[in-house]
């Protein structure tokens, strides 16, 4: 409780009380679950428990993670990015490629993806404040012209294999820890000061909850809403380029899951779809609530109908579960 | 005595511009759709008989369907993500269930008909009594539509019995049967807009206070919504069945977001309270022909993808620029 308590925002903190601890409520539910499907799989299959399964279940989660912390920071700014599937699918794509599965070129190629994305995230971002576009609109729209974009970049054909470097990033690992599941925890600890130690974070939250007050108390509110959207795509951007190691190459439609379960693991992680609550501990233990629910249904004989339907039973009892302590408080 | 004539003088011309004149976002998708339609039939004359307008209403009224549902509930200031699924949900069914005779053809239409009313109402209910987000509730339902369809039928297969694949097509008192249908749907749409259900559909997206203090009912009216919604949705899977001639688990999904973004382009406002049906065939058309226009240049049909989401950014973005601008004469004022 008092980890949590440091966790939390001092925007936050100065909210109600009871709604303070509502949120982290919603966290623990959530974790409490991650562990109880964990315990429910573990029983199922012998194998499930061990340091191996556990690691291709991290790396595996690892990517709807780094998309999800993207996510948070905008669904906590009260907006919403849809663009994600494209992002990911643009980085991934254009990434083998311009390399050709070389890893001489990934020095510059690296750098412009990210720099790329980190423009698109800009765009969605002035589209949002300056032209006042919806956020789903804008989204949407800017994940259309990816998509034409990159199709017409490509023709829709096949790209070459990803370069070796970026395939060890993915698959390797580093004293005994999959690289690409450190990367996840170094962002994870990036997106925890970013949120709950910067300013920025205060101000993020701030715009999320009312952003007319956030502008009145000296809030350039553009400005943290921008930033947000950037966050956003650089971390699809990032999560692109890691799947890319992982599947080995780049295909059309990679990317289109992650619409879904990223939103998901930022509302399953307590977040209010309205902005201004939710934390990255949260999305994480949302995230392994959906990568562990998709290895425990082959472990049952369950196929992917059920899935799809145990990933949306998950969402609604997670948000019931949340509201119900909320009560009169939401509106 | 100068000073006031003037006033008035200039008050005149302001109580005129007060009186509801069509802006930018009524006007603009029925521009669009002009020129569109000139572009595309000049670079194809054929396109002008009868029979190819038919046809063309045949490639959009799928997404027509859904984005009827889509409106309805975004002037109730919500969202329906679970269009997609119910849609399969009714394609599937059909293609798996559905006989060679007219009696089954019927049957099955009426039943998947009622499980878009039953699931759009399930929607319904959690929105209106549970008080949870549109988005996040058809979210969830999304995923658990999407997996019954994939449990109906877990590939691409099934059939479609002839006479509903022809059901569509050919012609009646001399139009295309699709004309019809499109004028049937602006019909249901302009009567159930005047009911009293339908007045309360813009009332709460207007003001939800005010609606509830003026009697509407937030529950009820959420119910009624999105299950027409899901009637709609569920149409939109047999049309489209009429179209593929079998069933997927995955047609629906691609409709999701292009139905919000014709209902947008339309006119009606994501901010709930305003807009219609009408703006949205046109948002609808506007998105096909891109398709058909992009076809006939002979360019990639990627540039479709692209211009489509340009445009939809471009116009709610002009939308928002003279709405902004309005606001601003009305306070100078």
């Amino acid at each position: 409780m008092s980890a949590e308590a440091q966790s939390s925002p001092e925007a936050v903190r100065r909210s109600d009380r009871r709604e303070w601890l509502t949120r982290n409520q919603s966290i623990f539910i959530a974790y409490a679950l991650a562990i109880i499907l964990w315990g429910i799989t573990s029983l199922f299959a012998s194998d499930f428990a061990t340091w191996d399964h556990t690691k291709s279940l991290l790396t595996e989660a690892c990517f709807v993670g780094i998309v999800a912390a993207g996510q948070t920071f905008v669904i906590i700014s009260g907006g919403v990015d849809l663009s994600v599937p494209w992002m990911l699918n643009s980085v991934a794509t254009l990434l083998t490629l311009w390399t050709h599965g070389h890893d001489s070129s990934l020095v510059w190629v690296v750098p412009v993806l990210l720099a790329g994305a980190a423009g698109v995230g800009l765009i969605n971002g002035i589209g949002v404040t300056v032209f006042g576009v919806q956020p789903i609109i804008m989204t949407l729209g800017m994940n259309g012209v990816l998509e034409g974009g990159v199709l017409l970049i490509t023709s829709g054909g096949q790209s070459p294999n990803a370069p070796h470097t970026i395939a060890h990033l993915s698959t390797g690992t580093f004293a005994g820890i999959p690289i690409a599941v450190l990367i996840w925890a170094v962002l994870a600890i990036v997106a925890w000061l970013a949120l709950s130690r910067t300013p920025f974070g205060r101000k993020l939250y701030a715009v999320g909850t009312n952003g007319t007050v956030a502008r009145l108390s000296g809030v350039r509110v553009g400005r943290v809403t921008i930033t947000s959207y950037v966050i956003s795509a650089l971390c699809s951007a990032i999560a692109g380029i890691l799947l890319v190691g992982y599947v080995g190459q780049a295909y059309l439609g990679m990317g289109d899951s992650y619409l879904f379960t990223s939103v998901a693991a930022v509302i399953i992680g307590g977040a209010s779809i309205l902005g201004g609550t939710g934390n990255y501990f949260g999305t994480i233990a949302g995230a392994l609530i959906l990568t562990v629910l998709t290895s425990l249904l082959p472990i049952l004989n369950l196929n992917p109908a059920a899935l799809q339907v145990v990933y949306g039973a998950v969402i609604l009892v997670t948000v019931i579960l949340a509201s119900v302590r909320i009560g009169g408080v939401r509106d | 005595m100068s000073v006031g004539s003037a006033s008035l003088m200039r008050r005149k011309p302001a109580s005129l511009s007060r009186l509801p004149r069509p802006g930018i976002s009524e006007t603009l998708p029925w521009v669009l759709l002009v020129i569109l339609w000139i572009l595309d039939t000049s670079l194809q004359p054929a396109l002008w008989s009868s029979e190819q307008i038919g046809l063309t209403l045949a490639n959009g009224m799928a997404l027509v369907l859904v984005a009827m549902a889509e409106t309805a509930v975004i002037i109730t200031r919500g969202i329906d993500l679970s269009v997609g699924g119910m849609m399969a949900i009714s394609n599937t069914l059909l293609a798996r269930e559905v006989g060679g005779s007219t009696v089954s053809v019927l049957l099955w239409c009426a039943i998947v008909l009622i499980i878009g009313a039953a699931g759009g109402a399930l929607n319904g209910i959690l929105i209106g009594v549970t008080r949870l987000q549109p988005f996040v509730v058809t979210l969830a339902t999304w995923s658990i539509f999407d997996g019954i369809a994939l449990w109906i039928l877990p590939t691409t297969g099934g059939s479609i019995p002839n006479s509903l694949i022809t059901l569509p097509l050919g012609t009646w008192l001399g139009l295309p049967r699709t004309v019809w249908f499109l004028v049937l749907l602006i019909a249901i749409w302009a009567v159930l807009a005047r009911t009293r259900s339908g007045r309360a559909v813009y009332a709460l997206g207007s003001d939800p206070v005010a609606a509830r203090l003026s009697g509407v009912s937030r529950r009820k009216t959420s119910i009624k919504v999105y299950a027409f919604s899901g009637v709609c949705a569920a149409a939109a899977g047999i049309f489209i069945a009429t179209q593929t001639a079998s069933g997927s688990p995955t047609v629906g999904d691609p409709f999701i977001l292009s139905a919000v973004a014709a209902t947008v382009i339309g006119g009606t406002s994501l901010f709930g309270g305003k807009g219609g049906f009408a703006g949205t065939v046109a948002g609808a058309f506007v998105f096909t022909l891109i398709n058909g226009v992009t076809f006939q240049l002979g360019i990639n049909s990627y540039w479709g993808e692209l211009s489509q989401g340009l445009l939809l950014i471009v116009a709610v973005a002009l939308h928002h620029a003279t709405e902004r601008g309005a606001r601003a004469r009305g306070r100078r004022r």
